[in-house]
């Protein structure tokens, strides 16, 4: 388009600039012309949707992020735990983890999306306070375990690199506290990420580990249970740490946040599935490249971070300790991050208490006052002397693994309410996968805790220690 | 008098010594300031299913020995499931449900509802939102059943529960919620659920129900804008910015946005499309079209008559700062501006081209939008006249557009930061 000269009436001294206007308007993309009374019209404003490629990366692309960086330091702990200790005997559970997970994750989602609330909220106001003090306990024992878990694995990123564990969590612990608080958490956890992505070597390490491709497969496919009490526990251990109440907790709030309407749901179904699934493969990765390296070379117990470290070895030989340490500390500050304040917003929104960082600690002096105990008693309890921080982790996500059929069971009852969930209620298929889940996971933890419990009379169940 | 979780413990007993145990309790919302209770669902002790007793709202309550003393409990009967439908019953709809409080601006969960008597009566007067009548609800009592320190008065709370539909029903609600500027409204909106929020722009008339859904974030504007009625979606679009309708639209599938640009009312439709003409990022996609555009000729009086007559219009200008002055209706070729203020104090029988100012800075429709907008809000004018190719006015840049466009993203009326996304 171009001009002859200013309008009449328009002041040539005052007139905006025109020599940096376009020549011609962007060409017009094809999608963007409908038929309107009969019609046709060019809308140029309306949001072009990508086709093709990009609609598909676009819409996967948060999801793969999410996966890749989604290993914490609890995670990376039981994975490379279960695969030192038995190889790659383990295997099976994730890959039939994934189908759980995805199904899962896909139903807090759906909760998310469909109710435009949180998952305790929901259970406060379907089945009362009564059963929501129980289900807000579950999640924040089981947070409170993973914050502890989180900084323990900060001070133990930090003492890889010499640095003593008891300065580091405290300032790490004051300075997440004040950017949560202040703002500013957002432009940090960028950084968080970049350095967590580090983890995506372990694919690499897996591979360049050499693994007997037979046995991988044998473990993977050929599903069988060790009559062990350790191996029991790392079971439980490996669903508690891959399917965690405090993701489905944040998942659906992470759909409510985002603002998705019940109507727009589908495309944030394949978010999530790519995601876990993505995720789960790097898990496996994990498992394989440990028990490439330390399973097989007799190494079956990790006790220290420089012990999990050596898994990374084949890719990064003498810098696999600095390249652990690094992706360690970024995975742990991440979720030191999120899971306090998450957990504060997640039980205020249960009790209708007002919530939100942009309150002052006089008008939601609960909110706060949560957030700060399970961030300040979280790092303090993680420089207990002598903590054997890898086993603590594991224990953590054992721990998460026993709570989870709770928290499954009220997912299951609220996703099929018809007159909460509307046209988004469950199928029948995602009924029968969800409840088999459920069943399953609680037959495990229920034997595991038999298991325990019978143990303490000195009667052993299974076998091994 | 005692709060409702007490209350529910209670037994009902008449005259001939016969028990139920209280179920729930019925108020009349429409009756006043305070509901008054009007009817109790009680279970009798054989276990079968819930019956309706009107209850007076005088009836007699011994605290002590915690029972309602009625006069005949046979008298209670299977409850209609129309009644039963339509009554706002205590514990099932308002105990637990979202409750927002008109004076504070801001939403809550009644944890708890404080019944009193006033004028001889039990009413519903507040509501407890604090975390010790959770503990007093678990405890069944024993912890925590002081009287409550922090109240929540019912004449100024609005409570919704969820469900959009009820309030389209016409169900009794408060209907309260309309006296609170625009802006107020959408700042609750973005804050509660997203079906809260629909129910809550529900509520109120269909002029503010415009202004609030032009004010909320557009995320939030998508999803309550989907949860509407039809009828209801069309009449707020015609009332509507025709900028904001436009972005809305925007956002929506082809199809749906042909639905509705098909739906509006003429006028509102040429201006909506004419916006939807230019990309996003561009003056034509920031600007409004919705001005007031006066021939050069008309004098000021009748030029003040015929404003008066456009605003009175059910399509009513909404941007009424700047008066722009044409050669004629149908050219529309921009001669000059003038402000509200110099119409107002101008001689009636003077001519717009001798009061205007011919000397116009303009923008060109497919500028960059953020040069745009920097343009408007730097010349300190309400807006910045948008000119076509031949110089005929298309549309004005105001300052609010401008600046909810050149604020960084940060910068948001509300500062809720994400935490889970």
């Amino acid at each position: 388009m171009t001009t002859e000269g200013p309008a009449p009436g328009v002041d040539p001294i005052n007139q905006v600039e025109q020599s940096a206007l376009p020549a011609r308007p962007r060409p017009i993309h094809p999608s963007l012309v409908m038929r309107v009374r009969g019609r046709p019209v060019l809308l140029r404003g309306m949001r072009a949707q990508p086709t093709g490629i990009w609609r598909w990366l676009a819409i996967l692309g948060p999801g793969l992020v999410a996966g890749a960086v989604g290993n914490d330091a609890g995670g990376i702990a039981t994975y490379s735990q279960a695969g030192a200790q038995f190889g790659y005997e383990l295997l099976w559970v994730i890959v039939l983890i994934t189908v759980s997970l995805a199904v899962v994750q896909e139903m807090s989602a759906r909760l998310g999306a469909a109710t435009g609330r949180g998952l305790l909220e929901l259970i406060r106001e379907r089945f009362g306070v009564g059963w929501a003090l129980l289900a807000v306990a579950v999640v924040f024992i089981a947070n409170f375990g993973l914050v502890i878990g989180e900084f323990a694995g900060i001070g133990a990123a930090t003492e890889l690199f010499g640095v003593s564990k008891y300065l580091a969590v405290p300032v790490a612990a004051v300075i997440i506290g004040f950017l949560i608080v202040r703002g500013g958490y957002g432009q940090i956890e960028k950084v968080f990420m970049v350095m967590a992505a580090v983890f995506l070597a372990y694919p690499l390490a897996a591979i360049l580990s050499h693994p007997n491709l037979g046995q991988v497969a044998r473990g993977a496919f050929v599903p069988h249970v060790q009559p062990d009490a350790a191996y029991l526990a790392v079971l439980v251990g490996l669903i508690g740490t891959t399917i965690s109440p405090y993701q489905q907790v944040f998942q659906q709030s992470a759909v409510v946040e985002k603002g998705v309407a019940r109507k727009r749901y589908g495309p944030e179904r394949w978010d999530t599935y790519v995601g876990m699934a993505f995720s789960n493969l790097v898990s496996a990765f994990i498992i394989i490249a440990a028990a490439a390296t330390l399973h097989a070379t007799g190494n079956t117990h990790i006790d220290t971070a420089a012990d999990a470290a050596k898994a990374l070895q084949p890719v990064a030989g003498s810098a696999a300790m600095a390249l652990f340490a690094v992706g360690l500390l970024g995975a742990s500050l991440m979720a030191a991050g999120v899971l306090p304040i998450a957990t504060a917003f997640s039980v205020a929104e249960a009790f209708g208490l007002p919530k939100g960082v942009s309150l002052s600690l006089r008008r939601a002096p609960a909110f706060f006052t949560l957030f700060l105990v399970v961030l300040g008693l979280g790092a303090a309890l993680s420089l207990i002397p002598n903590l054997p921080v890898f086993q603590f982790l594991v224990g953590v996500q054992i721990l998460n693994g026993v709570l989870l059929p709770v928290i499954l069971v009220f997912m299951l009852l609220l996703i099929n309410d018809g007159k909460l969930m509307g046209n988004l209620k469950n199928s029948r298929v995602y009924n029968v996968l969800g409840w088999v889940t459920t069943v399953l996971i609680s037959l495990a933890v229920g034997f595991l805790l038999l298991q325990q419990a019978l143990g303490l009379f000195g009667v052993k169940l299974l076998g091994g220690g | 008098m005692a709060m409702l979780s007490a209350l529910l413990r209670y037994m009902l007993v008449d005259e001939q010594q016969r028990e139920a145990r209280l179920y729930d309790l019925a108020v009349d919302l429409s009756a006043g300031d305070y509901p008054p209770l009007t009817d109790a669902l009680v279970r009798q002790s054989r276990g079968r299913g819930l019956l309706r007793l009107p209850v007076p709202a005088n009836v007699a309550a011994d605290r002590h020995r915690r029972r309602l003393c009625v006069e005949d409990l046979a008298a209670a009967a299977a409850p209609d499931p129309d009644w039963l439908a339509q009554a706002v019953l205590l514990k099932r709809d308002i105990l637990d449900a979202m409750v927002v409080d008109l004076r504070e601006r801001m939403a809550y969960r009644a944890n708890d509802l404080w019944i009193e008597e006033k004028d001889g009566r039990y009413v519903l007067t507040a509501v407890d939102v604090s975390f010790r009548a959770i503990i007093r609800r678990v405890s069944r009592g024993r912890i925590g059943d002081a009287p409550p320190r922090l109240l929540h008065d019912w004449r100024t709370t609005e409570f919704l529960r969820g469900d959009p539909l009820a309030a389209e029903a016409g169900r009794d609600y408060h209907r309260l919620i309309g006296r609170l500027p625009a802006g107020e409204i959408a700042n609750l909106a973005d804050a509660l659920p997203y079906l809260h929020a629909a129910e809550l722009l529900m509520l109120l008339p269909d002029a503010k129900a415009a202004d609030t859904l032009e004010s909320m974030m557009p995320e939030r504007q998508l999803q309550v804008f989907e949860e509407l009625a039809d009828s209801r979606a069309r009449r707020l679009l015609s009332l509507m910015r025709p900028d904001i309708v436009a972005d809305l639209l925007g956002r929506l599938e082809k199809d749906e946005a042909r639905y509705w640009l098909e739906h509006m009312p003429a006028l509102q439709y040429g201006r909506v499309l004419a916006l939807l003409r230019y990309p996003e990022d561009t003056a034509g996609g920031i600007m409004t079209n919705d001005l007031i555009a006066l021939p050069a000729g008309v004098q000021a009086g009748a030029a003040l008559g015929e404003l008066r007559r456009k605003l009175g219009t059910p399509d009513f200008i909404n941007f009424i700062h700047i008066v722009y002055v044409v050669d004629n209706p149908s050219d529309r070729r921009l001669q000059g501006v003038l402000s509200l203020r110099d119409l107002l104090v101008a001689d009636e029988g003077k001519p717009l081209e001798e009061i205007m100012d011919p000397y116009v800075v303009a923008l060109q429709p497919n500028e960059p939008a953020v040069k745009a907008a920097r343009s408007v809000i730097e010349n300190g004018l309400p807006a910045l006249p948008v000119l076509g190719e031949a110089g005929e006015l298309v549309g004005a840049v105001t300052v609010d557009a401008a600046l909810t466009f050149a604020t960084p993203a940060g910068w948001g009326r509300r500062q809720a930061p994400r935490l889970f996304s």
